[in-house]
């Protein structure tokens, strides 16, 4: 009875086991692979595009419900989506048509025009509560949604909003919701999401996970995954162990740093692209001495941003020497880069009679790469006389240092904002009616206000884009704007997954994730 | 003797409130002094200066401190922890969701605490000098220096990314208890690390102490056995310190899971409260702070009540104490 192997059966078996993995094995594999966990680091908390916190909710989202147009796959340009076709008529009305047989999920029924009209104009629409959205401005250019057939309407615009298509019609804002839902539901449209996308709510576990499944009513293309598991990790080097663990396929890292531990690990890669948030250090124009030009000339001269950048981020971000980033219309190529030099520094203090030098505050986010930054500043102005106290905040003391009557106190602040795909959504932070809301450097300059509205306004690329260099311009002339970086978007993910992610970073399109 | 038992005890109870209420009053203070605006928070900043000022009005901001005092004592005696400002769900909701997790986190870390840490100062005050003793003291001393998040953050290098044994992080698929027992392994190890150390260190002096009283002594002189000495009459006495420690041990665990929730990935309620104090959630704030304090203060009266039923001296003095003269 003793088993003997002989060159027959050796064959039988080799050929059995080759069989069996030409057949099966590749179906087990791929068995496991029909699913993607993604890392968020926070929690989702409202599923309602209006009245989302960010782009975690953001994500999701999109991933659930359609848009007119779409991007396409970490790209700037896009297409129909749901619409069959979508024009731009003139510059205050857009055309549509939608597709006919697209169905929401829950039972709600074929998407019509008056969804199309409920999701859009609810933007500008105080509720109940008294709440609006904090993406009103998304829409804020909107009239009205005309309804001119059960799948057909208009878009009338108060004046012509050549952003409209980047930050609202193809963007998060974008999203279509059912309005039969949102009748019935009320108050829990805040929780249920209705939509019609590549995917649909399976189960949300707060503070746990949440699961997107495919959707099988959707009309387009169907999804590679299965399943989507959005998880919540707030740490980044939680999310890089569960990354090396295989607990998680995908995830940002906060810190560019983390990526060079992943991409020596078998089986992981790591995706980088430009950045497109922006850092900088604004002076309040409106505080002495920095209501001074040459002072605020001095002390930009007196910051080593090269040197800030590589003490914070080991030197793996781009420098940054206006407010664009070169991937949108209205870069500034030919934008000064300014080297330091705390001779010039001290010239400009002297004759500003600030000589003997003065005291400020530098107030940042309480997170290690800000802190880090600010000590290279107070660092580096300590050389031309400036001593820096420095103020690090969390956030929620953080974001409101520059609101109101209290931003007349701030002296210098290290600042990062989101972009999105349109310069308009990046230079709105900076004209006169934001001063106390999100100009915290308090700078007005009538003709920034001017070009702003005229690019904001335009279809004309190449007007915006000369709008656009000549704002960078003006901020530049005022000395209230030290230019840092434009971050850097640095992801880790399973060798297999093919991430799907906008040019802003932020954004991921689950629903077009893919296999490498 | 009962009556007077219950006098005690009525005492205590009455001494709890007045704790749960000193904190609610300091808790609506602090609100009060940090900085940051909630009408912001919740209306976002395209809100005008009208829908603010309607805000402040139906959420009674706009009313004298006094008034908003009141009012806020009289929802929470009341269980009304008022409304998440961001998702607009009642903040006792958002409690009762987490706090289970917080909960199981800080029991089944004292109980690795208790169970390791106990056994472990006995050995060492039944063999002082020895090298086992030596070793437990710098390994005691050695773990309760160290920073927990830095002990967290090696377990999960070595048990999860070396030997691959552990998962990373959350509490794994509902209904899979096995897979969420796994998930509590090296969180609740991480807090329960310094916790070990302290209460070997504590058991030791304070067992060495009850072994040098006179009545061990005379147990010795009637030859009962070390093993019965120690167990059945001295470690009685000597885990009154202990379970003293035991009841703040609680406490400082529910409020301080914060960075296990945070490192693992868990839900709980320090996790709640950090992300609503950097959102200046208050009512989150509020209520979730509130639910901690009145655990806490639980704990240690459940604690005190303990104390008598370990130690019959405990209850008949208290019971003198109470006692009319």
């Amino acid at each position: 009875m003793a088993a003997t192997l002989s060159r027959r059966s050796t064959l039988k078996l080799g050929a059995a086991a080759a069989g069996a993995a030409a057949l099966g094995f590749p179906n087990i594999v791929r068995a496991a692979r029909d699913r993607v966990v993604v890392r968020q680091d926070r929690d989702i908390q409202i599923l309602d595009p209006a009245f989302r916190i960010g782009a975690a909710e953001g994500n999701v989202i999109s991933a659930c419900c359609q848009r007119l147009a779409s991007f396409k796959t970490g790209s700037l340009h896009y297409a129909p989506d749901a619409a069959e076709t979508i024009k731009q008529v003139s510059d205050t009305l857009i055309e549509f048509t939608l597709k006919p047989g697209q169905m929401f999920s829950d039972g709600y029924g074929e998407m019509t025009a008056e969804d199309i009209k409920f999701s859009f104009e609810r933007f500008g629409i105080v509720q109940k509560d008294g709440k609006k959205s904090s993406y009103a401005s998304d829409w804020g250019a909107l009239k009205e949604v005309e309804i001119t057939g059960k799948y057909s309407g208009k878009i009338h615009l108060k004046n012509a909003a050549p952003a409209i298509w980047r930050t609202a019609i193809c963007d998060t804002s974008g999203n279509i919701l059912s309005k039969k839902a949102g009748e019935a539901l009320g108050e829990k449209i805040t929780s249920q999401l209705v939509g019609s996308g590549p995917y649909r709510i399976a189960k949300w576990e707060p503070n746990r996970q949440l699961v997107l499944a495919a959707n099988p009513d959707y009309k387009g293309p169907k999804p590679v995954f299965r399943e989507v598991i959005v998880r919540p990790i707030q740490e980044s080097k939680t999310a890089e162990i569960a990354l090396r663990a295989r607990e998680i396929d995908f995830t940002r890292f906060e810190d560019p740093v983390a990526g060079d531990t992943i991409a020596k690990e078998a089986g992981l890669k790591v995706v980088k692209m430009p950045g497109m948030r922006y850092l900088w250090i604004g002076l309040n124009v409106e505080k002495a001495p920095l209501d001074n030009l040459k002072v605020r000339q001095a002390i930009r001269l007196g910051v080593d941003v090269d040197e800030a950048l590589t003490a914070a981020f080991g030197g793996k971000v781009e420098r940054a020497n206006a407010m664009l980033q070169s991937s949108l219309l209205g870069y500034w190529k030919d934008a000064p880069v300014r080297k330091r030099d705390v001779a010039g520094a001290k010239k400009l203090l002297a004759e500003a009679g600030l000589a003997g030098g003065f005291k400020t505050r530098l107030t940042v986010l309480n997170q290690a790469a800000y802190k880090t930054m600010a000590q290279v500043v107070q660092s580096n102005l300590a050389e031309i006389g400036v001593t820096v106290e420095i103020e690090a905040l969390d956030g929620g003391s953080y974001w409101s240092v520059g609101k109101g009557d209290v931003g007349k106190n701030l002296d210098m602040s290290l600042q990062l904002f989101s972009a999105k795909m349109d310069p308009s959504f990046t230079s709105q932070w900076f004209v006169s009616e934001q001063v106390g809301v999100w100009n915290w450097q308090r700078w007005t300059n009538p003709e920034y206000d001017k070009l702003h509205v005229l690019a904001a306004s335009t279809n004309d690329e190449a007007e915006r884009g000369k709008a656009m260099i000549r704002m960078q311009q003006l901020m530049d002339d005022s000395a209230a704007f030290i230019w840092l970086t434009y971050d850097s978007a640095v992801f880790g993910a399973a060798a297999w997954v093919k991430p799907a992610i906008l040019p802003n970073g932020t954004d991921w399109q689950f629903g077009l994730f893919g296999e490498a | 003797m009962r009556h007077a038992a219950l006098r005690y005890f009525t005492s205590r109870l009455i001494t709890t409130a007045l704790v749960i209420l000193g904190a609610m009053i300091l808790l609506f203070a602090l609100t009060l002094l940090v900085r940051g605006d909630p009408a912001s928070v919740l209306l976002g900043p395209q809100a005008t200066p009208e829908v603010i000022a309607d805000f402040q009005r139906r959420m009674g901001l706009d009313r004298p401190v006094y008034e908003r005092l009141g009012l806020f004592l009289w929802n929470m005696v009341q269980g009304d922890l008022g409304r998440d400002v961001v998702s607009g769900r009642p903040v006792l909701d958002r409690v009762i969701e987490v706090l289970p997790y917080t909960l199981t986190l800080t029991f089944v870390s004292i109980g690795f605490a208790v169970l390791l840490g106990i056994p472990l100062g006995c050995y060492a005050a039944t063999h002082p000098g020895s090298r086992g003793d030596q070793f437990l003291a710098i390994a005691s001393v050695s773990v309760v220096a160290i920073p927990n998040f830095v002990i967290a953050i090696y377990l999960l290098l070595i048990f999860s990314i070396w030997l691959n044994w552990l998962p990373v992080l959350g509490t794994g698929p509902s209904g899979d208890w096995g897979d969420a027992a796994l998930r509590l392994i090296l969180p609740s190890l991480s807090l329960a690390l310094s916790w070990i150390g302290y209460i070997a260190r504590l058991m030791r002096s304070s067992l060495l102490e009850v072994l040098s009283e006179p009545y061990i002594r005379t147990s010795r002189a009637y030859g009962l056995s070390e093993t019965k000495i120690v167990y059945k009459y001295a470690l009685r006495n000597a885990s009154i310190p202990t379970l003293a420690i035991l009841g703040l041990g609680v406490g400082r665990l529910l409020g301080g899971a914060i960075f296990a929730e945070i490192i693992f990935a868990r839900p709980g309620i320090g996790k709640l409260i950090y992300d609503a104090i950097g959102t200046r959630n208050y009512p989150v704030v509020q209520g979730s702070v509130l639910a901690v304090v009145v655990l806490f203060v639980l704990v240690n009266l459940a604690v005190d009540m303990a104390y008598g039923w370990i130690d019959p001296r405990i209850r008949a003095q208290s019971a003198r104490a109470a006692a009319p003269a």
